[in-house]
């Protein structure tokens, strides 16, 4: 059988599969799995990765999350029912559905490794995503007078304080411009954990109020080491909030129960 | 600009080290190669040195300086070492195994460079004896001793989440009663390859404000204040040059007293003032030949701390070489190296391979394990192929199962108390936990600074352990490391860049 006849077959079954989810299609699609990393080349970037859903066997094309998947690690993988390409058209590049705009969360359980080769899917030439922090040598525009409040909300990954790279950079570094250019007289930074337990792929998970604490002190270290005055800052942190429905959160509620927010005002 | 040109004649292949032999400019003997402690000579403002691949050129922005009674080569502590001891000019700011040899023969223990401290084994082997200078003269390694429990970058005591044994422990330092673990000042010995002083421009340049590998802002210095690249010493040890100097001066120049701010300002401003790059190679000629800016005037003039994707890219100083003007006609051999030189530039930039299991690249960001990329990846800035993030990466040259065997180099067990460590489970064997020393994190065993990548042809042996002998023995480890499998030509290729560098 040639590559073009396996990749038919391929899509077939997993559009099969697709249709039998579509219930769950209909809301948030969440799902616990182990990575596929598959093997293709278009150059730097381009490889990509796949996770089955467990409860409905299809195969997901992950590769636009901004967190991508360790092979030795399950991972948690959310995406909001518009990022599903139900069309099935973009599934060419990499074997898999694609889930667009995706979150991914590396968890510390155990996966075995699994590399497939390219199987004639090409991958996807590197794009330099739109949300990536500016060198320091770019121009800065100037904020435009009279200052105002604003709001920025920074999204994490599950379990983790960890500042996402070309996400939670591109709008923590926008907060922390922001508060400097403005010379914030008082910057209230809030953490929030998924503290309330869920059910995904038969697993409970949850993460502690802890947690919601870390991240705000996180957003916090930013703040002062960029040079906002220590007294300028006010902290909190709490359990499940609301979800928050923000451009940083892509449409994904149940990814914007963890977030920091960050208030600045003038 | 212009130079007082002090340049050994280099006229072709075959002829560099009878150069040395040979009168410079104004029909003066050339000096000797290595630059003895206060022995006084100018610095000129332009100095070409011979090595193996062709020829080393230093150039110092700004003009000559007078070295005499000057604290980077004067002896400041008791051991009689400088500055200038363990950062040669004709090693390229480094210091080469040839230059360490050819001090023993000739001058033997009695040369600071071994001195007891770091420059042999452990101080307390009998000095007399080759075998207790062994790392030094066999590996080019200097011994570097770290608290325990480690300190961090204001030298502020770190609870550490590992423990560590003492697996083996070739240089007995590490269970020396005096020096040792167990000691009543517990320190561990690991050895290092001393790193370039020069072209701090661009060592020193914030490329962007936050350290991606971390998800934080970059280090703030606790003595400025102020940000810093992350991007000194092999363990991230000082974050600034004076943090550097005052440690060096408290450890290897054995000093009694602290660095005064004249000093301070003055070795500072002769570090900002030093670019070093190869100039001309046996073969190709002259590095900045038929279009090409290799050597060290491109980086003495260019900005720092730019990212070569968005912007020059790495390597394209040698990019005309891709195009005719590089046959030299009559030339095959010098043409041939040109092309290779420019092959390898693209092979660096573009060649891509999976990249897995590295901390620093594959945890904690995002990038995924494995990602596909090339050299370009973490050497990503432009005219030096440094990181332009902070760049502490774990490429397996001092863990286990990675590390080429080192039967020479102590062996630790790292015991890691809360998470395991992502690539290597609860307990890790290295011969160097390298950043970990400086964090007290399990998840940073075997980080490395990145190394400059410039001047590479006059310091061998490389790696921060000296595990690669010569320019393709690092091909070959990131070879076997990552299976990338080069072809034998690419192999030149790359191996023929890095000699340019």
């Amino acid at each position: 059988m040639g590559a073009s006849a396996m990749r038919a077959l391929a899509f077939l079954c997993m559009m099969a599969a697709f249709t039998q989810s579509s219930a769950v299609l209909a809301a948030e699609l969440r799902f616990i799995g182990c990575p596929v990393y598959r093997d293709t080349d278009s150059g730097k970037k381009s490889g990509c990765w796949l996770a089955d859903d467990p409860m409905t066997g299809a195969r997901y094309d992950i590769s636009l999350s901004p967190t991508k998947p360790d092979w030795n690690f399950a991972i948690l993988v959310e995406a909001a029912p518009a990022g599903v390409r139900e069309d099935g058209t973009d599934i060419a590049p990499c074997g898999g559905i694609v889930l667009n705009p995706v979150r991914v969360s590396v968890l510390d359980q155990p996966c075995t490794r699994a590399m497939l080769p390219a199987e004639g899917y090409p991958g996807r030439a590197f794009l330099l995503p739109p949300r990536n922090v500016r060198p320091l040598y770019a121009p800065h525009d100037p904020v435009p007078q009279p200052y105002q409040a604003r709001r920025f909300v920074i999204p994490f990954d599950f379990g983790r304080d960890f500042i996402i790279y070309q996400l939670a950079d591109y709008y923590i570094d926008k907060a922390v411009n922001y508060a400097l250019d403005i010379k914030a007289r008082e910057v209230e930074i809030t953490g929030y954990a998924a503290t309330a337990p869920a059910l995904v792929s038969g697993q409970s998970i949850v993460e502690s109020e802890n947690l919601a604490r870390m991240r705000a002190e996180r957003a916090r270290n930013w703040m002062l080491m960029r040079g906002v005055p220590e007294d300028r800052i006010i902290l909190k942190w709490r359990g499940t909030g609301e979800t928050l429905p923000d451009e940083a959160m892509d449409g994904i509620a149940s990814a914007s129960l963890r977030r920091v927010e960050i208030l600045i005002k003038p | 600009m212009t130079f007082p040109l002090i340049k050994w004649p280099v006229a072709a292949a075959g002829l560099l080290v009878a150069s040395l032999a040979l009168a410079g400019g104004g029909g003066k003997s050339a000096p000797n190669l290595w630059w003895k402690p206060g022995e006084g000579r100018t610095f000129p403002a332009l100095l070409e040195y011979p090595n193996d691949h062709g020829v080393l050129r230093i150039e110092l922005e700004g003009g000559a300086i007078d070295t005499r009674d000057h604290p980077f080569f004067r002896p400041l502590g008791w051991n009689g070492r400088a500055c200038v001891t363990c950062h040669q000019p004709a090693d390229g700011m480094s210091l080469s195994l040839p230059s360490i040899r050819r001090q023993w023969e000739s001058v033997g223990v009695r040369d600071p460079l071994f001195a007891a401290y770091d420059g042999s084994n452990c101080p307390s082997l009998p000095q007399d004896k080759r075998s207790s200078h062994s790392l030094l003269l066999d590996h080019g390694l200097i011994r570097i001793a770290r608290p325990w429990p480690p300190k961090d970058f204001a030298g502020t005591p770190v609870t550490p989440d590992f423990t560590i044994e003492v697996v083996r422990d070739p240089s007995g330092c590490n269970l020396d009663a005096g020096w040792g673990l167990t000691s009543a000042d517990p320190h561990i010995s690991v050895f290092r390859r001393p790193r370039p002083v020069a072209n701090f421009k661009y060592i020193e340049a914030m490329g962007f404000a936050y350290d991606p590998k971390e998800g934080m802002p970059l280090r703030v210095d606790p003595e400025t204040g102020k940000p810093v690249s992350g991007n000194l010493m092999a363990d991230g040890r000082a974050l600034s040059l004076t943090g550097q100097m005052r440690e060096a001066g408290d450890t290897h120049l054995q000093m009694l007293r602290r660095l005064d701010a004249e000093e301070i300002r003055r070795i500072l401003d002769f570090e900002a003032r030093i670019y070093v790059a190869q100039q001309q190679d046996r073969t190709g000629g002259p590095l900045d030949a038929a279009g090409a800016e290799g050597g060290p005037h491109k980086l003495a003039i260019s900005p720092a701390g730019r990212l070569g994707s968005q912007g020059v890219p790495v390597w394209s100083e040698f990019e005309a070489w891709e195009k005719l003007e590089a046959v030299v006609p009559g030339d095959a051999a010098r043409t041939a190296w040109r092309q290779s030189v420019a092959r390898g530039a693209r092979i660096f930039r573009d060649r891509t391979f999976l990249i897995t299991d590295s901390a620093g690249i594959n945890s904690q960001i995002g990038f995924g394990n494995p990602v596909r990329n090339a050299c370009a990846f973490c050497h990503n800035m432009s005219q030096m192929g440094m990181d332009v993030a902070p760049g502490q990466v774990d490429l397996g040259t001092t863990n286990q199962p990675f590390a080429d065997p080192a039967p020479h180099l102590p062996l630790f067990r790292i015991t890691c108390l809360g998470k395991p460590n992502r690539h290597y489970g609860r307990t890790i064997l290295t011969s160097d936990p390298g950043y970990a020393l400086t964090t007290g994190r399990c998840a940073d065993v075997g980080r490395i600074t990145l190394q400059t990548l410039r001047g590479l042809a006059a310091r061998a042996p490389y790696f921060s352990n000296g595990s690669a002998k010569d320019l393709r023995g690092i091909i070959d480890y990131y070879d076997r490391r990552y299976n990338i499998h080069y072809t034998e030509q690419e192999k030149q290729d790359l191996v023929n860049l890095l000699s340019a560098l």
